[in-house]
C-alpha cells in the first residue's frame, strides 16, 4: 500500500513543518526516586518538586515519589542504573554517588546515569549544645582536644558526608571524636539535644528547628562565605550571622551537591525535557521559599558545566576519603 | 486546665462540615488500604499526599490522620481472617486472632481488635492531652544505651515462653537476627553477608518475610489439612458486640498494661514497633495459663492490638514535637508538615496552637468515627469467609505477591516471600515457633545499632547499660525478665520452704 | 472435594527425615553466614564489636542449635509422617500454581497473570463452573488495576498485555 504510507509521510512532514518538532513529554506518572529514606533532606526536595511542579502546572502527567533508601542509598542507585533508557524516573542525587562506589564497592558511577542539572547545593554547620559553654570553634576544639572519652561527634550514616568531614576536622584540628553514626540526621539533631552527643555536623535543615528553640549553638559553616540568607530564624540571629568555619580559624570547606539525575541512555529530547522543566521549577515560588526555609544554595547548573563540576567533586572526595581511610579495601 | 481550654479550641476548629467530610473520607479510605496488602498507612498517606498540597495545614492533617487511623483498624482485619498481617504491628495480632477466625469466632476477633484499638489510641490521646509538652523532655532522655535496653527488653520478654523444643526456638530467633543483618551495616557502612548479589543490598525486608512465612505458608497448610478456610457462618449480630464488650471490664488489667507500654513506646522515637510484641508477650507472661495463648484467646488479641494503637496514636507526638517519626506513617506526614508550611519541632506547640489542637481533637474524633465505620464493615469481612476457598486461595497468592512487590517494586521480593512461604510451610509442620523469628527481623538491626552506638560512645565499656537511672531501670527488667523463670522458681521455693517451717 | 477415604493414606516422607535435612541446612546456612561475618571481621575492637561480630556468634549459636536439632532427630525413634500422599498432592496443587504464577508475572505481567492463576485455580482445583471462573478473575484482576495502577499510582510489573494498551 504505497499510497497510504505516502499519504501518511506526507502529513507528517506537513505536521512538522507547522509546529516546531513535535517535542517529548512524559506519557505516564513520573517517579522522584530518593535515596533516603521518609522525612529525610531529600524526601522533602522531593515533596517539593511534586507540589511545585503540580501547583504550577508544569507537568500534565502526575508525579509519584518513592523511597529507595535501603542500603544507605545504594539501593537507588542501583534501581537507577538498571533502569536504562527509562524517561519516566529520574533521581535526586547527594555525594553518595561518590562516596558508596568508594566505601562499600557499590558497582555504580555517576557516569552511568544522565545528568540533568544541580538545583541547590546544601551547606553543612558545626552545631553544639546550647547548654555547653563553647563560645567558638576554637573554645570547642580545644575542649575536645582535651576530652578523655573523646567527645561524641553525631551524623548520619557511616563513611558519608558527616563522617568525611569530621574526619576532615579531625585532621585540621588534631583533635579525636567517636562518631555516631545515626539512621538520619533529625535523629542526629534530637540526640544533640538530649545531650547524647557534644556536636553535630548536620545541614541546616535538619537542625533549623532546634536553633529556633534556641537548643542548640550554630558555631560555624563549612563554606568560603556566609549563607547569604539575612532573615532573623533564631532569635537575633539569621544564617548570614553565623561565621564562616575559616573565620574561625578552621579552614574546612565542604559543600553537598542536590543533583538530578536521569537514567542512562535517555534520548537527547527527554534530557532536554527535564532541563526545561527544572529550569521553571527554579523560578518558582515554592522552590525559592524552599531554598530559604532550608538554607539552601541555589544554583542552576546544567550540560558541561555540571559535568565538569561533578568530576571534580569526584576526585576531592576520592581525595578525603582515602586519607581518612574510608575505602573500602577487601570486597 | 489549660490543656481543657486548649482542646475546646480544638474542637472548635474542627467543627465544620468540610472538615468532618474529610474525617470520614481519610478514615473509609484508611480502612480500605489496610486491608489491601502492599498498601497499609504510609503508602495510603503517601499516595494522598499530593491532594493535600493545596488544603489548609488543619484540614490536611485531619483528613492524613484520619487515613492513618483508618488504616490501623484495617489492619487487623487481614491479620485476623487470612493471618496475613499487613503492618509489623499486626504480627502479634495474628498469634490468636487468626486461630479465632478458624474457629469461626471471626466476627468475635474482630469485635475485640477494633474495640481495643480504641481504647488503646483513646488512652494515648488523654495522655497525649495532658503531657504534650511534658513528654517532649522524656523523649529527650533516650540515647543509644536506653534503646538498646528497650529492645533488650522486648527480646527478654519474649524468651523462655514457648512450649517448643528449645533448640527450635533458638534457631528461630538467630535465623532471624542474622537475616536481619543482611545488606549495608548502618555502623560501619560496610556490606555483609549479600555475597556480591545487589538485590541482597536492601536487606531482607520484613513484611516480605511476613508475608512469606504467614500468608503463603498459612495457605499450603490450610490447603494439606483440607481446612478450606472454614468460616462457620460469623454472623455478626450486635449480640456478639455486646458479648464481647460486656467482658471487657475482666480484662481491665491487660488492656490497661498494654496501653501502657504503647504510650511509652509510642513516644520513644522508633519505639512503636516493639509496642505489641512486648503487649502480648507480657499478657501472656502474666496469665495464669501462658500454654493457651496461640490457640485463639480473646487477651491474645486485646493486648498486642491495645499496645499497637497506644504506641501509633503516641508516636504522633516526637513527630510534632521533634520532628522525629516514631512510625513509618508518622515519617511522611513529617513531610507533609513541611510542605504545608509548619515546621515539626519544639516550637510548634507554641506557634500553631490551632494546628496541633485541632490535630488532637480530631484524634478523639476520628477514633470515636472510625471505631462506629469499622464495626459496620465487620459483617462484610466475616462474609469473606464464606466464599469457597478455591476462589479466596489464589485471590490470597495474588495480594500476597502484589504485597511483596509493592514494598520496594522488586520482582526479587516476591521470589523470597515464596521462599519464605515454604520455610514457613516446613518450620510450622516441624514445630518451629514463627513469632521469635519476625520479632527478630522486625527489632534485630535496630538493637543491634543502638548496642553499637553505645559501645562507640563508651569506648567499649558494657557499664554504660547501667550508667543512668533510666537506662538501669530498663536493662534490669529486661534481665529480670529473662531470668523470670529461675527466680520465679527461687521465690517459690523460699516461700514453701519458709512456709513449711512455720506449719 | 470428596470425603476422607479409608484407604490407607502412606507417608511420602517421615518428620524426622526432614527435620534431619532441614537441620542440615540450617547448619549449611549457618557456617555459609558465619564465613562471610569472619571475612569482614568479627572480633570486638576498642570501640565496640565489629562489623561481622553479632552475624558471627548468631551464626556459631544457631550452628550449635542445628547440632544439637541434628542429634535429637537422630535420637527420635518416632515414625509420624511428616506429610502424607494425599496431603503432598494438595499442596502441591497450590504450590505449584503459585511458582508458574511467579514465573508468569515475570513474562505477562502480575495482572494477566493473576487472571490465569484466579480463573485457572477455581475451575481446574475448585471444580467450579468455567465461566463463573472466568468472570470472577476478571472482575477481580481490574478492580486490582484500577485500584494499584489508575488510582494509587502503584506500579506493578506489566507485560505485553499492558504494553498494548499504552501503559
Amino acid at each position: 500500500m504505497p499510497k497510504i504510507s505516502q499519504l501518511f509521510y506526507a502529513s507528517a512532514l506537513a505536521l512538522c513543518a507547522a509546529t516546531p518538532a513535535l517535542a517529548w513529554e512524559p506519557t505516564k506518572p513520573v517517579e522522584i526516586v530518593v535515596a533516603a529514606g521518609a522525612g529525610g533532606a531529600s524526601d522533602q526536595m522531593a515533596r517539593m518538586i511534586q507540589a511545585a511542579i503540580q501547583k504550577n502546572n508544569l507537568m500534565k502527567q502526575p508525579m509519584v515519589v518513592s523511597l529507595k533508601g535501603g542500603a544507605s542509598g545504594a539501593e537507588a542507585l542501583i534501581y537507577m542504573k538498571s533502569g536504562e533508557a527509562d524517561a519516566h524516573k529520574f533521581v535526586i542525587a547527594y555525594s553518595l554517588i561518590y562516596t558508596l562506589p568508594l566505601s562499600a564497592k557499590i558497582p555504580f558511577n555517576w557516569r552511568d546515569l544522565t545528568p540533568v542539572a544541580i538545583l541547590a547545593f546544601d551547606q553543612f554547620i558545626l552545631w553544639t549544645n546550647a547548654k555547653d559553654p563553647y563560645k567558638s570553634v576554637k573554645e570547642f576544639t580545644d575542649a575536645a582536644k582535651a576530652a578523655t572519652p573523646p567527645f561524641k561527634m553525631g551524623g548520619t550514616g557511616s563513611k558519608r558526608e558527616d563522617h568525611i568531614l569530621t574526619a576532615f576536622i579531625e585532621k585540621r584540628t588534631g583533635a579525636k571524636f567517636a562518631y555516631l553514626p545515626y539512621k538520619s540526621g533529625g535523629e542526629a539533631a534530637t540526640q544533640l539535644v538530649g545531650g547524647h552527643t557534644a556536636a553535630n555536623v548536620n545541614n541546616p535543615s535538619e537542625n533549623v528547628e532546634e536553633w529556633r528553640a534556641g537548643q542548640v549553638r550554630a558555631q560555624c559553616v563549612f563554606d568560603a562565605e556566609r549563607i547569604s540568607y539575612k532573615v532573623k530564624v533564631s532569635g537575633d540571629l539569621s544564617w548570614n550571622d553565623v561565621p564562616t568555619c575559616k573565620e574561625q580559624g578552621l579552614d574546612v570547606q565542604y559543600t553537598m551537591l542536590r543533583g538530578m539525575f536521569l537514567p542512562g541512555k535517555v534520548a537527547p529530547d527527554v534530557t532536554t525535557f527535564y532541563v526545561d522543566l527544572f529550569k521553571k521549577l527554579v523560578q518558582t515560588t515554592e522552590y525559592k521559599d524552599y531554598m530559604e526555609k532550608q538554607a539552601l544554595k541555589p544554583v542552576f547548573m546544567t550540560g558541561k558545566d555540571m559535568t565538569d563540576f561533578l568530576q571534580k567533586d569526584e576526585e576531592l572526595h576520592k581525595q578525603l576519603m582515602t586519607e581518612a581511610g574510608f575505602v573500602a579495601t577487601t570486597n | 486546665m489549660e490543656a481543657l481550654g486548649l482542646l475546646m479550641l480544638g474542637f472548635k476548629a474542627l467543627m465544620t462540615w468540610k472538615i468532618l467530610a474529610l474525617m470520614l473520607v481519610g478514615l473509609v479510605l484508611g480502612i480500605f488500604v489496610g486491608v489491601l496488602p502492599g498498601l497499609g498507612g504510609p503508602n495510603g498517606v503517601a499516595i494522598l499526599l499530593p491532594l493535600t498540597f493545596s488544603m489548609d495545614p488543619t484540614s490536611a492533617i485531619v483528613m492524613l490522620s484520619c487515613l492513618y487511623w483508618g488504616a490501623l483498624f484495617g489492619g487487623a482485619i487481614t491479620s485476623i481472617l487470612f493471618n496475613i498481617p499487613g503492618e509489623a504491628w499486626s504480627v502479634a495480632t495474628t498469634f490468636d486472632g487468626y486461630p479465632m477466625a478458624q474457629q469461626g469466632r471471626a466476627a468475635e476477633a474482630l469485635t475485640a481488635a477494633f474495640t481495643s484499638s480504641f481504647i488503646g489510641s483513646l488512652i494515648a490521646v488523654m495522655m497525649i492531652t495532658f503531657l504534650a509538652p511534658r513528654i517532649a523532655d522524656f523523649a529527650l532522655k533516650f540515647g543509644p544505651p536506653e534503646f538498646f535496653a528497650v529492645y533488650l527488653l522486648t527480646f527478654c520478654s519474649f524468651v523462655g515462653l514457648g512450649k517448643e523444643a528449645r533448640q527450635k526456638i533458638v534457631i528461630s530467633m538467630a535465623l532471624g537476627l542474622l537475616l536481619a543483618g543482611v545488606g549495608m551495616d548502618t555502623v560501619s557502612g560496610q556490606l555483609r553477608l549479600t555475597f556480591g548479589f545487589t538485590e541482597l543490598l536492601r536487606g531482607v525486608n520484613f513484611l516480605v518475610a511476613v508475608i512469606g512465612l504467614f500468608g503463603i505458608s498459612e495457605i499450603l497448610v490450610t490447603m494439606e489439612e483440607r481446612l478450606a478456610l472454614q468460616g462457620h457462618p460469623a454472623s455478626l449480630s450486635f449480640k456478639v458486640v455486646w458479648q464481647v464488650w460486656k467482658t471487657l471490664p475482666r480484662y481491665w488489667v491487660t488492656l490497661l498494661r498494654s496501653s501502657a507500654i504503647g504510650c511509652w513506646l509510642g513516644i520513644t522515637p522508633g519505639g512503636a514497633i516493639a509496642a505489641s510484641f512486648m503487649g502480648y508477650n507480657l499478657a501472656k507472661r502474666f496469665d495464669k495459663n501462658p500454654e493457651s495463648f496461640g490457640t485463639g484467646r480473646i487477651e491474645g488479641v486485646f493486648a498486642p492490638e491495645t499496645a499497637a494503637h497506644a504506641a501509633g496514636t503516641s508516636a504522633l507526638l516526637p513527630m510534632l514535637a521533634l520532628g522525629i517519626p516514631g512510625s513509618g506513617t508518622a515519617a511522611i506526614l513529617l513531610g507533609g508538615l513541611m510542605v504545608w508550611g509548619l515546621n515539626p519541632g519544639p516550637l510548634l506547640f507554641v506557634e500553631h496552637k490551632e494546628f496541633v489542637w485541632g490535630t488532637i481533637a480530631s484524634m478523639y474524633l476520628g477514633n470515636v468515627i472510625g471505631l462506629i465505620i469499622v464495626m459496620c464493615t465487620v459483617p462484610f469481612f466475616a462474609a469473606v469467609l464464606r466464599v469457597p476457598f478455591s476462589a479466596v486461595a489464589p485471590m490470597i497468592v495474588v495480594s500476597c505477591a502484589i504485597g511483596a512487590y509493592a514494598i520496594q517494586n522488586a520482582m526479587f521480593d516476591v521470589w523470597l516471600m515464596l521462599g519464605f512461604g515454604v520455610l514457613g510451610y516446613v518450620f510450622k509442620k516441624l514445630d518451629y515457633p514463627l513469632a521469635p523469628l519476625t520479632l527478630a527481623l522486625v527489632l534485630g538491626s535496630r538493637a543491634e545499632d543502638a548496642f553499637r552506638l553505645s559501645m562507640i560512645g563508651a569506648g567499649g565499656d558494657l557499664r554504660v547499660f547501667w550508667s543512668n537511672w533510666l537506662v538501669g531501670s530498663i536493662a534490669t527488667l529486661a534481665l529480670v525478665l529473662l531470668f523470670w523463670p529461675v527466680i520465679g522458681m527461687a521465690i517459690e521455693r523460699a516461700t514453701s520452704t519458709f512456709s513449711s517451717k512455720t506449719a | 472435594m470428596t470425603e476422607v477415604t479409608s484407604s490407607p493414606d502412606r507417608p511420602v516422607v517421615r518428620s524426622r527425615s526432614v527435620d534431619i535435612v532441614v537441620s542440615l541446612l540450617l547448619l549449611a546456612l549457618a557456617i555459609l553466614l558465619g564465613w562471610d561475618a569472619h571475612r569482614i571481621g568479627a572480633s570486638w575492637a576498642d570501640d565496640g564489636p565489629q562489623a561481622g561480630y553479632f552475624p558471627f556468634y548468631l551464626s556459631i549459636i544457631m550452628g550449635g542449635a542445628s547440632l544439637y536439632g541434628l542429634a535429637v532427630a537422630f535420637l527420635d525413634k518416632s515414625r509420624g509422617a511428616f506429610v502424607t500422599r494425599e496431603q503432598l498432592v494438595r499442596v502441591m496443587q497450590v504450590f505449584v500454581p503459585t511458582l508458574v504464577y511467579c514465573f508468569a508475572t515475570q513474562f505477562l505481567g502480575l495482572y494477566v497473570a493473576s487472571f490465569l492463576l484466579v480463573s485457572g485455580f477455581m475451575w481446574w482445583i475448585g471444580n467450579i463452573l468455567i465461566w463463573k471462573s472466568i468472570l470472577v478473575a476478571f472482575t477481580f484482576t481490574v478492580v486490582m488495576f484500577l485500584t494499584f495502577e489508575i488510582a494509587f499510582n502503584v506500579i506493578m510489573p506489566k507485560g505485553p498485555l499492558e504494553a498494548a494498551f499504552g501503559f
